[in-house]
């Protein structure tokens, strides 16, 4: 077991780039826990700066106005798109409103009737969208020959209802710890990914350099034997380090884990683990020059981690985004961390996908490893 | 016979990189395998160790055929390429016991093995060093401890003195001597002619993918046609002499060497006198004035040519 044994020790030789990552790792994965529980354990209003156009001058846009005057600082601005963009950008507004001249009869047509911006850095303005959205919801309601009911809007508006969760104590803070592992396990697909390539690519980089490959071909060591060798210690680095993550996760919130489905993300985490292994294979056998691997690790794991869904939730994400993350295993990894399941039968689709995506890899990694033995 | 290669034939497409190839080499020799940069010596030493496939041709190691599977025989073989060919990330110990344990199994075999492999190339100071620490001398001699740990029978070494300092090159190649003291045939390539003539019992000449002469030094000495070789120098140089001397009986070229002139003889008898007669009847007075026999240079030289190659 020469082979393996050395094999093993360039991988912890190589400790500087994994103990950085998992450093980098678990200091955001702390943070990250420590804000998690304090924002989904309540809600605030927010008061936003809204810029608003009013070009109708009408009852019923002077209506909409009072009512969202009501909860935020509304700021009279000039119509001009650039203007209203740049005013976001330096953060003088958070959303702006441009209500046409037309605005009474577009309500009444059911037309979409407001030009609404949000400043998308501000998660909060959404806020705004909703409470646009009700006000058109009521005003269309009370529509009756030919006028709106504006009376009833404004009291219908301002009814509230005091709502008591049973145990919401108990929801939020289940939520929350959901939350977190969905995050925790979301990022560290992208740390997998990074490390694999950049430390099992720069280690094979070495054995598959052509004159230590070479001297390889001319011992009596069986090709068989050797490379089964190889692809243990490549398993064995890999499942050291996706340990180390899984460890980690219990570590961190071993109180709470009871709380959620652990076992999905144990089985999600170790098949996405394996699928990424045959990709480093596939990448191996592709270059063996270290500043391309270094290239690939940092390229590839943002790259893919960002178009699915690790960086930003998939719902945000456009369509084409997300047609081209279906080519990747990432994709249907995160999709399983962002899902309820009641049994793992329901994640069956997507560990399928990653196990087709480790079997595609694999066999071209093959392919590959076959056309540079003949050249 | 430990190496017999018949008729071995490689083409690089339209490139024809060996071109029948013959060569044959004996137990406990120390063969040389000299030619001209791109002549095939590479790629015959590759397609010998199975690294490379051939179109045609044969090839013996042990009395059996050679193959990608023939891990009997390679356990016989060590090589120790032109290139430092070394793990970065391991220290010279971890490099030689990595190397060794590709060929060895037991343990405290290895272990036995690895110790006397860097008593050998003396680097036992240096154990603990990763080779980028190495100067370029040391390296060269992890590398040959790496090729050689496992007590290989038949041992290649491809241009192993090559960017080495005078006083490594001697301690290698007196590693070398002893490697085949202690009975393992060696298969030698090099550039440098000199140390060929130390060291090698027969020499093969290749040039163009083709052997041109195989033998022992003395023997290609008498295959060319400079027997003998004459160093003369005047008193005062006279540039028409040249032309005169020419005409000595069995001078075949003068070289001019600063303010010497290399008269070449073929083979012939007083080849000297007639160039003490020649200078009396000249009255000419000379300052230098002594013979030499061909070196494996002059045999190189005029079997492969003068022209530059790559």
């Amino acid at each position: 077991m020469t082979v393996y044994k050395y094999f093993t020790k360039i991988a912890l030789k190589n400790r500087g780039i994994i103990l950085s990552y998992i450093f980098i790792f678990f200091l955001i994965s702390l943070i990250n826990g420590s804000n998690i529980t304090e924002r989904e354990a309540s809600f605030v209003p927010v008061e936003l700066n809204v810029g608003i156009v009013d070009n109708s001058n009408s009852q019923l846009s002077q209506s909409l106005k009072d009512y969202l005057g009501k909860s935020h600082n509304l700021i009279e601005i000039v119509d001009d798109e650039e203007v209203i963009r740049e005013q976001m950008f330096l953060e003088v507004v958070n959303a702006a409103i441009i209500i046409p001249e037309e605005f009474d009869q577009k309500v009444s047509r059911q037309e979409e009737a407001i030009e609404l911006y949000r400043d998308d850095r501000r998660a909060e303005s959404i806020q705004l969208q909703n409470q646009v959205n009700k006000f058109l919801t009521f005003v269309n309601a009370t529509y009756e020959d030919g006028e709106f009911n504006l009376a009833e809007v404004k009291l219908a508006l301002d009814e509230e209802v005091k709502i008591e969760l049973i145990g919401a104590e108990e929801k939020v803070d289940n939520y929350g710890v959901a939350a977190w592992f969905k995050i925790y396990y979301n990022f560290a697909s992208y740390i997998i990914i990074a490390i694999y390539i950049a430390v099992i690519g720069v280690i094979m980089s070495d054995f598959t350099n052509k004159n230590i490959a070479d001297r390889m071909k001319m011992a009596s060591k069986k090709f068989f034997t050797f490379n089964m060798e190889i692809y243990l210690g490549q398993l064995t680095v890999a499942a050291l380090i996706t340990l180390v993550f899984i460890l980690g996760s219990v570590g961190i919130k071993w109180r709470d884990i009871g709380g959620v489905n652990f076992s999905k993300h144990l089985i999600n985490i170790i098949v996405f683990s394996f699928s990424i292994l045959c990709l480093t294979f596939l990448i191996n056998n592709i270059t063996r020059n270290k500043f391309v691997i270094n290239g690939l690790s940092t390229a590839l794991a943002l790259g893919v981690s960002f178009i699915s869904g690790v960086m930003v939730p998939q719902q945000f994400l456009g369509d084409k985004v997300l047609a081209i993350a279906k080519f990747f295993p990432t994709y249907y990894y995160v999709r399983i961390n962002d899902m309820n399941i009641n049994s793992l039968l329901d994640i069956r689709y997507e560990l399928s996908m990653q196990l087709l995506f480790a079997l595609a890899f694999l066999l071209m990694g093959l392919y590959f490893s076959k056309v540079r033995q003949r050249v | 016979m430990v190496v017999k290669v018949n008729n071995l034939v490689k083409r690089y497409g339209d490139l024809i990189a060996l071109d029948h190839f013959n060569m044959d080499v004996e137990e406990g020799e120390i063969l040389g395998l000299l030619g001209p940069n791109g002549c095939g010596k590479t790629t015959a030493i590759n397609c010998i160790l199975s690294l490379l496939e051939f179109d045609k041709g044969e090839i013996e190691l042990f009395g059996r055929k050679m193959t990608p599977n023939s891990y009997d025989i390679k356990r016989e073989i060590g090589m120790v390429p032109q290139e430092v060919a070394v793990f970065e990330n391991l220290t010279v110990r971890e490099n030689i016991d990595y190397f060794c344990g590709l060929y060895i199994d037991d343990k405290d075999k290895r272990a036995q093995y690895v110790k006397e492999a860097i008593e050998f190339v003396e680097l036992e100071s240096y154990v603990k060093f990763y080779p980028k620490k190495l100067s370029g001398g040391l390296k060269r001699r992890l590398n040959i401890a790496c090729g050689i740990v496992h007590r290989p029978k038949l041992i290649f070494l491809d241009e192993p003195t090559v960017a080495v300092d005078a006083q490594s090159r001697n301690f290698i190649l007196d590693g070398i001597k002893e490697l085949n003291r202690s009975g393992s045939t060696i298969i030698y390539t090099t550039h440098y002619l000199e140390e060929a003539e130390t060291l090698c019992n027969r020499i093969v000449i290749m040039d163009r993918g083709k052997n041109l002469v195989t033998g022992t030094k003395e023997e290609l000495k008498a295959m060319i046609t400079t027997t003998e070789k004459t160093i003369v120098g005047f008193a005062e140089n006279k540039v028409e002499m040249v032309e005169k001397m020419r005409h000595i009986p069995h001078v075949i070229d003068i070289e001019e060497d600063e303010d010497d002139y290399i008269i070449k003889f073929e083979n012939g008898v007083n080849n000297l006198m007639n160039l003490l007669e020649f200078i009396k009847e000249n009255d000419l007075v000379y300052t230098k004035l002594y013979s030499q026999m061909p070196s494996l240079n002059d045999v190189f030289l005029e079997l492969t040519g003068k022209e530059l190659r790559d």
